[in-house]
């Protein structure tokens, strides 16, 4: 009881995810600089960024609906923290593994996303009800290839849980390579989960002003942002145990190899947000539907036949 | 009575992170190009913790440039009331300061602070992205001295 109270608030709970996710969004800050020719933010940012907010007065639109407005970002962080509890982190095994893990993963982060759009729908502002809209949409075209791409390597191992794809990987890391082109497909597709360029269209600062967050201030905003840095680390942990399950024996060498992992992916996910421009609404869809499905498909095919002639 | 660690640590944080928003008044566009040059790569404000905001909801600092015409009186007081506290102003052009040389054309109710309160002022036409850095720099520091002289909320 105690022991699951500590993993729950303390490690690899809230208080690390925290932790780690305003490191994260700081690398992730300094990265974009960096790639734009500037200096960019103090490694302090996002703590100061997350203490401003919580100082700040929080404004409830009038004609929102109070109960709803106010538990849609709890809700959202709360679903992303529950989902890293089953994410392997410094051993093979996460601490609660069970058969299907990775399914009950992948609903746990559609969650923040249903949370996005219900934020702008209840309040009642037209800024936010497009953007929560598209917030929607968005979730209907990445989220099929992005299942799909993470689900394939599942299927070539036989198995629908992390720890049991890591058994099989780690018997066999050459297979590892055939599951390049699903790697690329969710690296692309997980930044409309995250909500970033080129995919940041619910947010659209430029255009939306805000989009489904524009009537969030204070310290409910600061928990939606909060979600959405821990929301970027358990994205990037999940596709690193999924594509790069490599786990040294020890607890600290394995707990090292994971920081860097998902510091490569989050490498990866900076250059794309850095050189790429935002798409619009409908060559979103197109991109998802036309390319990106197809290949997630052709890798499910290819990981099935492949598993019919090794078998 | 002193502040207690979690005030300080948000003064703290008020002081590292100021997002702005950008408003124009009715300037000619001159101080507007010369805010959003403040924003761009060469002269990088996210050192300062600096970020645009699009929603007044989001943002502590109102950017304000402009004469204030009467067509944006109402809006310009809508926008600054839309803003969470703590909130602050800052002027940017001899236009948003006195109201330059549209004072006292009568489309023209006169600089920022004749409709909000105004905490700094930039003067020039237009007032170069340099002096802005300067002027909210400026206003960190008076803000961190007015946070040390207040007393504690409690
Ligand atoms: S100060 Fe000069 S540049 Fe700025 S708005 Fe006024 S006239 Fe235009």
């Amino acid at each position: 009881m105690l022991l699951a109270l500590f993993h729950i608030l303390i490690f690899p709970g809230m208080l690390f995810l925290g932790a780690y996710a305003l490191v994260f969004s700081f690398i992730d800050r300094k990265l974009y600089a960096r790639l734009q020719n500037r200096r960019g933010p103090r490694w302090y940012q996002p703590l100061a960024d997350f203490l401003k907010l919580l100082g700040k007065e929080t404004i409830i639109p009038e004609h929102a609906d109070k109960r709803v407005f106010v538990f849609l970002p709890v809700m959202a962080l709360a679903a992303v923290t529950a989902a890293y509890l089953y994410i392997p982190i410094w051993s093979s095994t996460s601490l609660y593994p069970f058969e299907g893990d990775l399914i009950v993963l992948l609903y746990l982060l559609t969650l923040p996303t249903l949370c996005f759009f219900l934020a702008g729908w209840y309040s009642t502002s037209v800024y936010a009800t497009i953007g929560a809209v598209r917030a929607l949409t968005q979730l209907f075209s990445y989220e099929v290839p992005l299942f799909m791409a993470l689900l394939a390597p599942a299927l070539l191992a036989d198995s629908w849980s992390l720890s049991g794809m890591t058994a099989y990987y780690s018997t066999h890391p050459l297979y590892l390579l055939i599951n390049i082109p699903a790697f690329l497909v969710a690296v692309i597709a997980c930044q409309g989960k995250l909500e970033r360029v080129p995919f940041d269209l619910p947010e659209a600062e430029t255009e939306l002003a805000g989009g489904t967050f524009v009537e969030y201030s204070g310290r409910l905003y600061a928990i939606f942002r909060m979600a959405i840095d821990c929301e970027l680390v358990v994205v990037a942990s999940l596709i690193s145990a999924v594509f790069l399950p490599f786990y040294p024996a020890g607890a600290w060498a394995g707990f090292g190899v994971y920081i860097l992992k998902t510091l490569v992916i989050l490498f990866i996910l900076a250059l794309l947000r850095s050189i790429m421009a935002r798409v619009r609404i409908e060559q979103m869809v197109a991109f998802c539907w036309k390319y990106l499905t197809p290949l997630a498909l052709i890798q499910i095919i290819a990981n099935l036949l492949l598993k019919g002639v090794l078998a | 009575m002193a502040k207690n660690i979690l005030e300080r640590a948000v003064d703290w944080g008020r002081r590292k992170s100021p997002w702005i928003i950008h408003f124009n008044a009715g300037a000619c566009n001159g101080c507007d190009i010369e805010v959003v040059d403040a924003l761009t790569p060469r002269y990088d404000l996210e050192r300062f913790g600096i970020l645009q905001q699009g929603t007044p909801r989001h943002s502590d600092v109102l950017v304000c440039t402009g004469a204030v015409t009467l067509q944006t009186r109402d809006r310009l007081k809508q926008i600054y009331e839309q803003m969470p506290e703590p909130k602050f102003v800052v002027a940017v052009g001899t236009c948003a300061c006195t109201g330059g040389i549209f004072d006292g054309c009568y489309c023209v109710s006169g600089g920022i602070d004749s409709v909000i309160p105004v905490d700094a002022y930039v003067p020039g036409c237009a007032a170069r992205p340099e002096a802005i850095i300067d002027a909210v720099v400026k206003l960190l520091s008076a803000l961190e001295a007015a946070q040390k002289a207040e007393p504690s909320e409690q």
